[in-house]
């Protein structure tokens, strides 16, 4: 091959050759940027009014990828279920796994179809990004890699809890919740994403994402120690628990909220008694501190502080005024929603602390509450709501009237009294319900019919009753009659009562949603009966306080007045549970422990008198 | 208590009235006869619920004030000696000038009937006088009173349900 003579410079008009080719159409294709796959897994978009910032996608993540930031203006409710945060993205730790996409309780976070950032070596923390539903430029690509129901991590249904059927459960007083068998409860536990909204939302706080992890891992034990870090009421919980924790629970944006209820009772039956009394009290305090608390009411909020103070090693003596402790979970809850023997084993945990309980004494009558201030080193006021309120409607003064709590603390002691043969209720609330469905099964046992008649002022999708109660009660035969407001009571001419006059309720709150029904007189009904119970609000019976100290402590709008510690304005006096701060049991078993802590702080002088 | 309360006189004078001038003041007497007995209630009931009763007389005060500025407005003035009809409603209006006897430590519940039975009848009445009376400013101030004693009535009436049907207060 010969060498290219380099020097030869070619023809004269080779520069105008050259020239040419600026006229030529260009032979290269301009290319658009590429559109990624229906299902690509680019940079995340988060629906912010799905998102309740429950940080599930942040536990999931193992790169350690996903930091939740508080943003300030957000809503933020415990109750609800919802945290003002929001998920913050490091793609410099990202690898675009999917998996915060696939736990999404929410469904609120997806991948997009955007895959393009650059930027400059100051400009890093643009990794760092705080995804929301406009893309990471301001620019709308479509979804990619977006919740699917194959991808869904989540279980969307919770198991069946077994149940006596109705035909089965109306003639007696039998547990009719059947429990969780092991596997049933080892998969109602999977399904948990320990994001925690349950313990914000727990009036106690309880730590059910870790006894929920222990029922998973089969650790029982450890399910019954992280119970009673919280509860002393755990085998009465597991049964009856209002449960605000399953309110919150994130699983239920989309799908059933755990069963968080009916894990604590599965674990709580799972142990031994006498085991979970050694786990309940491994913790307690040996040495005697010398002090001395009363406690008046041996009910959740004055049991729990009990339980508080002497595991702290303080001594405890509580009063009740009943033949049994348990307060209105004994009196008033009806045994086939809560055995007895469930509440037995309960306080004789609390019994076994060191706790004193001497029943049937009425402080005020059997003994002076200035006896116990002298005595005791503080006193706590857990005294419920013992009193049913009456409509006092006309009529209503008929000796075939009765209170439903009256009732239903006949039949927990197994007074006698006559069973009506048909019923009328007044109320819509969850005692209305046990009061109902007491009569029924009394009425089953004893004259094979059930003839009970449930009126309340709310339409039934309002009422306060827990809707499985509603649903259980409507199995049971007993009749619903809604937006019906108590109008008088309609006796004959021999002064016997015959039924109720209810009129038509047309609305029942105001543009403020306050309270106020409005009625109807043209839809007036006679409920045809030969007893009216009424189950409408209860209230405190304080007249032990005595007049002096009435007058001398401090009231806020017919309640006692009390710190965040629940602390009266007698230094000597707290007061917690339903007479100040209602209305179920977990609230009380926390006011429990807020007021044991405060007694403890303020006789170990840790907080100024 | 005040002059004119539970008397026959107080109960007397209230059947001559035919002017515009004697309906009212009898009206501020019906305030000043409330506010005196909820005043002298006030210590008669349990410290619980005496929120109640101090609200209560307060409440009446003020419309005591209300009633009582009214007759000397200058609209009215001119009008002061027109002649009502009497409503039918009057009897039972004249009924709330006899007191009733709550016991001696009557509870929120029995205080709460008490005052919502009290201003029913004021609204009523008020409410008659507006519609037996032809339109202008008389009517316009019946009218007037009947909403001012309908919504106290209504807001009893709220506080009433949130106590007895809710829970609320001990």
């Amino acid at each position: 091959m010969s060498d290219i003579d380099y020097k030869d410079r070619g023809s004269i008009l080779k520069p105008l050759k050259s020239l040419s080719f600026f006229g030529r159409s260009p032979v290269t294709e301009k290319i658009e940027p590429r559109a990624a796959s229906a299902n690509y897994r680019g940079f995340h978009v988060n629906d912010w009014t799905k998102c309740v910032g429950c940080s599930t996608c942040q536990k999931v993540c193992d790169n350690a990828a996903i930091t939740m930031v508080r943003i300030p203006g957000l809503e933020a409710d415990p109750i609800k279920g919802i945290r003002d945060e929001r998920p913050a993205i490091d793609y410099g730790r990202c690898c675009w796994c999917g998996l915060c996409v696939d736990i999404c309780p929410t469904g609120s976070l997806a991948l997009s179809r955007e895959y393009v950032h650059t930027c400059t070596e100051d400009q890093l923390s643009s990794y760092f990004v705080l995804p929301d539903p406009n893309g990471m430029h301001g620019v709308a690509y479509d979804k990619g890699w977006a919740k699917t129901a194959d991808a869904d991590l989540i279980d969307l249904e919770r198991q069946d809890m077994h149940e006596l059927p109705a035909e089965q459960r109306i003639g007696n007083f039998s547990e009719m919740v059947l429990g969780y068998d092991d596997q049933q409860a080892l998969l109602e536990a999977s399904r948990c994403v320990q994001c925690g909204m349950c313990h914000d939302a727990c009036p106690t706080h309880m730590h059910a994402p870790q006894y929920i992890r222990a029922i998973w891992e089969g650790k029982m034990e450890e399910a019954v120690r992280w119970i009673y870090e919280t509860n002393p009421f755990a085998h009465i919980c597991g049964r009856v628990c209002t449960r605000r924790c399953e309110d919150a629970c994130s699983i239920g944006h989309r799908g059933e909220p755990i069963a968080i209820r009916w894990l604590k009772r599965y674990a709580m039956d799972a142990v031994p008694h006498e085991r979970v009394k050694q786990i309940a009290l491994a913790n307690k305090v040996d040495t005697p501190t010398g002090k001395r608390i009363a406690v008046i009411g041996g009910g959740p909020a004055g049991l729990t502080a009990a339980f508080d103070l002497a595991k702290l090693g303080h001594g405890v003596t509580v009063f009740e005024a009943q033949d049994q402790p348990g307060g209105m979970t004994r009196y008033g809850i009806p045994e086939y929603r809560l055995p007895y023997d469930r509440i037995d084993r309960d306080i004789d945990v609390i019994r076994s602390a060191g706790v004193d309980i001497r029943c049937n004494v009425r402080i005020g009558q059997d003994t002076p509450l200035d006896t116990l201030r002298a005595e005791y080193d503080a006193v706590l006021l857990a005294i419920g709501l013992q009193e049913g309120r009456q409509t006092r409607i006309p009529n209503s003064q008929n000796d075939k009237v009765f209170r439903a709590v009256d009732l239903l603390a006949k039949i927990t002691a197994n007074e006698p009294f006559e069973v009506p043969h048909c019923a009328v209720v007044i109320g819509g609330g969850n005692v209305a319900m046990d009061i109902a469905r007491s009569l029924a099964r009394l009425q089953k046992q004893q004259y094979g019919h059930v003839n009970v008649v449930i009126t309340a002022l709310e339409e039934q999708q309002h009422f306060l009753a827990d809707p499985d109660e509603i649903k259980e009660a409507l199995e049971e035969g007993i009749v619903i009659r809604d937006q019906c407001g108590p109008q008088g009571c309609e006796i004959d001419a021999s002064g016997k009562l015959i039924g109720l006059k209810t009129w038509k309720v047309i609305s029942i709150f105001d543009e403020n949603k306050r309270f106020a029904p409005r009625y109807d007189e043209a839809g007036e009904t006679i409920h045809v009966c030969d007893t009216v119970i009424e189950a409408i609000g209860q209230s405190a019976e304080t007249s032990l306080l005595g007049s002096e100290l009435t007058e001398s402590l401090a009231w806020d709008r017919g309640r006692l007045k009390v710190d965040e510690d629940g602390r009266t304005s007698e230094p000597w006096l707290w007061t917690a549970g339903d007479c100040v701060n209602g209305p179920d049991v977990v609230h009380a078993v926390a006011d429990g422990h807020r007021c044991a802590a405060s007694i403890h702080a303020v006789l170990t002088n840790s907080e100024q008198t | 208590m005040s002059e004119q309360e539970g008397t026959p006189h107080g109960i007397d004078r209230l059947r001559g009235k035919t002017t515009l001038k004697e309906i009212l003041e009898v009206a501020t007497s019906f305030e000043a006869t409330a506010r005196d007995f909820y005043t002298e209630l006030i210590p008669q009931v349990s410290k619980r619920i005496r929120y109640l009763v101090v609200e209560l007389a307060e409440e009446e005060q003020r419309h005591y004030d209300l009633f009582g500025g009214l007759a000397k407005h200058v609209d009215i003035e001119e009008q002061i000696k027109a002649e009502i009809d009497r409503p039918a409603s009057d009897s039972k209006f004249s009924d709330c000038l006899h007191l009733p006897d709550l016991g001696e430590n009557p509870d929120d519940q029995a205080v709460l009937q008490y005052a919502m039975g009290r201003e029913h009848t004021a609204m009523t009445h008020y409410s008659e006088l507006a519609e037996t009376t032809p339109e202008g400013p008389i009517k316009d101030l019946f009218r007037y009173l009947a909403s001012e004693e309908t919504k106290h009535k209504l807001e009893l009436e709220k506080l009433y349900y949130e106590i007895v049907y809710r829970g609320g207060g001990v």
